[in-house]
C-alpha cells in the first residue's frame, strides 16, 4: 500500500473520531434513533480504518504486537461495554462474567484482540437475531478461546471452506483477513501460534484461539 | 470504589490545551488536588520536592524527550516511590513504544482519545492494584529489605486473588536479586506451564544465565524475540549475555532493540559495543544520535561526547573529534571530573591523531585535575586510564585502573570497562590477568582482617581495614569489615565516641556506595544494639 493512501486512511480516521465527539454531543441534546445508527455507522467505519492501517502496517514489515498480562475479566468488561448496539433492537450479548473471573489474566495485545473480537460481535448483532452469546475459556490443549456466536443463519458455506475472503457477501471481508492476521502473530517462544475457528451451530460460531 | 479526592496527582504534559483536557477529565473522576508540569525539569522538580499518589504523563514531552525517559530517571535515582502510580497518555500510533518498557514501565498506559469514564475505570483499576500490593512494594524501596519483601509475597500467594500472577512476577525478581537461582527457574517455569507469557519467559532465560547455564539461555532467548518482538526486556537479557564473550553479536541485538524503540540509553549502548568493536562509523552515528537527541539535557552523559571524539578520530576526522570534545565542556557544570574526562579525551584525540607533544601536555592536565580532585567518578579515571594507554604510559594506566578496580571490586560494570580498557590498547589477556590479581587482593585483604580479627589481633585488622576504607571509598565491602572491626573493638574494650563515629562513618559510606549490599545489615544491626543513646543515629537500613 502506497504511504500517500496510508496517510489518507489516518486523516478519516482522525475526521471520523472527530465525527463521533459530534454524535455524541447530538445525542445528549437530541438523542434520536437516527443519530444513534449513524453513530453504530461511524463506529464499524472507524473500525475498519484501523484494521486497514494495521494491515498496512503489516505490509510494510512494521506491525509488531505488545503482548502483556491482562485481567480477562476487565478485558472482557471492556470490549463488551463499547459495543453499540443496533438502535430499536432488543439484541443483546450474553456474557458470564462470573466464569471469566475465575480464569485471572492472560498474555496478549489487548488493543488488537479488541478490535478483533468487536469486528466479531458487531457481525453477529447485524446477522443475528436476539441472542448473542460471548464467552472466554481456556483449552486443555493449552491456549485461550474466545468465541462469539449468534442465533442468524450462519457462515455460507465458501467462507467456511476459505474459498472467499468475505465474511459476507456485502463486505470486503477485510474483518476476517485482519483477525487472522492477528491471531497468526500471537506467538510462544515454543512456536504456537493463534488462528481464527469458524463454524455453524444454531447460528455462526466465531473463534479466535490465542496460544 | 477509591475516594480520589484524597490523593496528590501531577499532570505532566507539554502542550497547554492538552494539559486543561485532561485536567477536566481528572476532575470529573474525582481528583481534587493536582499540580501540573510542562517539562521534564518541571516534573523532576515537583516529583522530588512532593509526594504523589499518582502521576499522569503524556508520552511526548517535546525538545526530544518522552515520559519513558522521565519514568526510567525518577525511577533509577530512587526518586519515585514504587507505591506511586504512574499512567502513561499515548497516541494510537505510540503505544507500542510505551508497552515496550523493558526495566521501568509504567503501571498502566491508555490511548488517546478516551472518554472521562475510560480515564475513571482505568484509575480505579490501578490504584486498586497499587493499594493490593503496597505490602510488597513498601519492602522494594531503597531501604527494603527483600528477605521481608518475599515473605510478604508468600503470604500474598497464600491465598488466591486477581493479582496472585503479579505478585508471581515480582517474587521472580526478588528471588533472582538474591541469586536464589533455582528458585526463581522453577517459579517461572511453573507460571509457563499455566500459560505463556513474555515476562516468565524472560526470567527463565535471566535464572537460566544466572545459573550459569548460557547456551541454553541464549537459545531461550532468540525464541523469546522471535514470538514477542515488541519485548525489549528480552533484547537486554540477551544483550548482557552477549557482551560476556560475542560483542559482535551483542551490537547487533542493540541493533535490533533500537528499531523496537529508540532511546538515548541504548544508542549510548550501541555505540559503546560498536567502539569495542571497532565499527566507528556505527558508533560515531550511535553517539552523534544519543547527543543531539536529548535536547533537554537530562539524560546526555560525559561518555556520549567521549565516545563520539574517539568514533571520529579513529576514522582521521580530527577536527570533528576535538570540536565534540569542545562540545562536552558546553553542556555541563564545570567540575573537576569534567576537566579530567575533557582533557583525558583530547590527548586521546591527539594521540591517535599522532601530535604527541599535545597528548602529552593534554594527559598532565587531567593528571593534574585527577590528583586535585575529590570522588572523581569511575567513567573519568577509566577515561584517564585510557589516555595512558594512548600515550604509551602503560604504568601510569595500570595504576589507575588497579585504584578503580580496588574500589569498584563488586561493581561488574566497572570492571567491565576496565578490561575494556586493556583490550582497547591491545593488552586484552594481560588485563585479565591483572584484573583477577586485583580481585584476589581484595579478597585476601578482607579474608586476612576476618581472619586476625578472630585470632585476638583487632588492633591490627582493624588499622588494615582502617586504611583500606579511608582509600577506597566506593567499596562497600572493605567499609562494612572496617564498620565491623571497629565494632568488634567497642565489644572487647568498652564504648568510645572515636570507635563509634568511626563505625558511623564506615557504614554510611557503604550506604552511598550500595545501599543494598547483603552484608550492610549485619554492621547496621551491630551499631544499633552497641550505640549508647547519644551515639549518631543510622539513617540507613530498615
Amino acid at each position: 500500500m502506497n504511504p500517500l493512501i496510508a496517510g489518507a486512511i489516518h486523516d478519516a480516521k482522525n475526521g471520523l473520531n472527530l465525527l463521533n465527539t459530534w454524535l455524541d454531543e447530538a445525542r445528549r441534546t437530541t438523542p434520536s434513533l437516527a443519530i444513534d445508527e449513524a453513530r453504530a455507522v461511524a463506529a464499524r467505519v472507524g473500525a475498519q480504518l484501523v484494521e486497514l492501517l494495521v494491515l498496512y502496517r503489516a505490509g510494510e514489515d512494521n506491525l509488531r504486537l505488545v503482548i502483556e498480562d491482562h485481567d480477562l475479566a476487565d478485558f472482557c468488561q471492556e470490549v463488551t461495554s463499547e459495543i453499540i448496539l443496533p438502535p430499536g433492537s432488543n439484541a443483546r450479548i450474553e456474557f458470564d462474567a462470573d466464569a471469566v473471573a475465575m480464569l485471572g489474566a492472560w498474555a496478549f495485545d489487548a488493543y488488537q484482540v479488541k478490535l478483533v473480537l468487536q469486528e466479531a460481535l458487531r457481525n453477529a448483532l447485524r446477522h443475528g437475531k436476539d441472542n448473542i452469546r460471548f464467552a472466554v475459556a481456556t483449552q486443555a490443549s493449552g491456549g485461550l478461546r474466545f468465541t462469539v456466536s449468534d442465533d442468524g443463519p450462519g457462515f455460507p458455506q465458501e467462507v467456511l471452506d476459505g474459498k472467499t475472503r468475505a465474511m459476507d457477501s456485502a463486505s470486503s471481508g477485510i474483518g476476517l483477513i485482519f483477525s487472522r492476521l492477528i491471531a497468526e502473530r500471537h506467538a510462544t517462544p515454543d512456536g504456537r501460534h493463534g488462528r481464527v475457528e469458524l463454524a455453524n451451530d444454531g447460528g455462526a460460531v466465531f473463534a479466535l484461539v490465542l496460544p | 470504589m477509591i475516594d480520589l479526592s484524597k490523593l496528590n496527582g501531577l499532570l505532566i504534559d507539554d502542550i497547554p490545551e492538552m494539559r486543561s483536557a485532561v485536567r477536566i477529565q481528572l476532575t470529573d473522576c474525582g481528583l481534587e488536588h493536582c499540580d501540573a508540569a510542562r517539562n521534564i525539569k518541571e516534573a523532576i522538580e515537583k516529583i522530588s520536592a512532593n509526594r504523589y499518589d499518582l502521576i499522569i504523563c503524556d508520552y511526548n514531552l517535546g525538545q526530544g524527550a518522552d515520559g519513558q525517559q522521565l519514568l526510567e530517571l525518577v525511577r533509577r535515582r530512587k526518586i519515585l516511590p514504587l507505591t506511586t502510580v504512574f499512567l502513561m497518555i499515548t497516541g494510537e500510533t505510540g503505544y507500542e513504544q510505551v508497552s515496550t518498557a523493558a526495566e521501568y514501565s509504567p503501571d498502566d498506559y491508555l490511548i488517546k482519545p478516551f472518554t472521562s469514564q475510560t480515564l475513571q475505570t482505568r484509575l480505579q483499576r490501578v490504584i486498586d492494584k497499587k493499594l493490593a500490593l503496597r505490602a510488597v512494594y513498601v519492602h522494594l524501596g531503597e531501604r527494603g529489605d527483600k528477605q521481608k519483601a518475599l515473605a510478604e509475597c508468600d503470604a500474598m500467594l497464600a491465598q488466591p486473588s486477581r493479582y496472585s500472577l503479579d505478585v508471581m512476577r515480582i517474587k521472580g525478581e526478588v528471588l533472582l536479586d538474591l541469586q536464589r537461582n533455582d528458585d526463581a527457574l522453577a517459579l517461572y517455569q511453573a507460571v509457563l506451564d499455566q500459560r505463556a507469557t513474555p515476562w516468565a519467559s524472560v526470567g527463565k532465560a535471566r535464572a537460566l544465565a544466572a545459573r550459569g547455564d548460557d547456551a541454553e539461555a541464549r537459545e531461550h532467548l532468540d525464541k523469546v524475540i522471535d514470538a514477542y518482538p515488541n519485548y525489549l526486556a528480552a533484547y537486554d537479557s540477551l544483550t548482557l549475555l552477549l557482551e560476556k564473550n560475542d560483542r559482535v553479536a551483542a551490537q547487533k541485538v542493540v541493533e535490533r532493540a533500537l528499531k523496537v524503540a529508540p532511546s538515548t540509553q541504548r544508542q549510548r549502548q550501541l555505540g559503546t559495543l560498536a567502539l569495542d568493536n571497532k565499527d566507528f562509523t556505527r558508533a560515531e552515528d550511535a553517539f552523534r544520535r544519543a547527543v543531539d537527541k536529548d535536547r533537554s539535557g537530562f539524560f546526555k552523559s560525559h561518555d556520549d561526547y567521549s565516545g563520539l571524539a574517539k568514533s571520529q578520530v579513529e576514522q582521521g576526522k580530527v577536527q570533528e573529534a576535538l570540536a565534540a570534545v569542545k562540545e562536552m565542556g558546553q553542556h555541563f557544570g564545570h567540575s573537576a571530573e569534567l576537566t579530567v574526562h575533557q582533557a583525558a579525551v583530547e590527548s586521546i584525540v591527539h594521540a591517535k591523531a599522532g601530535n604527541p607533544v599535545a597528548a602529552k601536555a593534554a594527559l598532565e592536565r587531567a593528571l593534574k585535575a585527577a590528583e586535585s580532585g575529590e570522588g572523581i567518578a569511575a567513567s573519568a579515571s577509566l577515561e584517564l586510564a585510557n589516555a595512558c594507554f594512548a600515550s604509551g604510559d602503560q604504568e601510569q594506566a595500570k595504576q589507575i585502573l588497579q585504584g578503580v578496580a580496588e574500589d569498584h571490586q563488586e561493581n561488574e560494570a566497572v570492571l567491565d570497562r576496565a578490561q575494556a580498557a586493556f583490550r582497547t590498547a591491545g593488552l586484552d589477556s594481560e588485563g585479565e590477568i591483572f584484573l583477577e590479581a586485583t580481585r584476589k587482593r581484595m579478597i585476601t585483604l578482607n579474608n586476612d582482617a576476618v581472619a586476625m580479627a578472630k585470632a585476638g589481633e583487632l588492633d591490627q585488622a582493624s588499622a588494615m581495614l582502617d586504611e583500606a576504607a579511608d582509600r577506597l571509598r566506593n567499596n562497600a565491602q572493605v567499609s562494612i569489615n572496617a564498620a565491623i572491626a571497629a565494632l568488634m573493638k567497642v565489644q572487647r574494650q568498652g564504648v568510645s565516641s572515636k570507635l563509634i563515629g568511626k563505625a558511623h562513618r564506615y557504614i554510611t559510606q557503604a550506604h552511598r556506595a550500595n545501599p543494598e549490599h547483603p552484608r550492610l545489615d549485619e554492621a547496621v544491626n551491630l551499631y544499633r544494639k552497641l550505640a549508647p543513646a547519644d551515639a549518631p543515629t543510622l539513617k540507613v537500613g530498615a
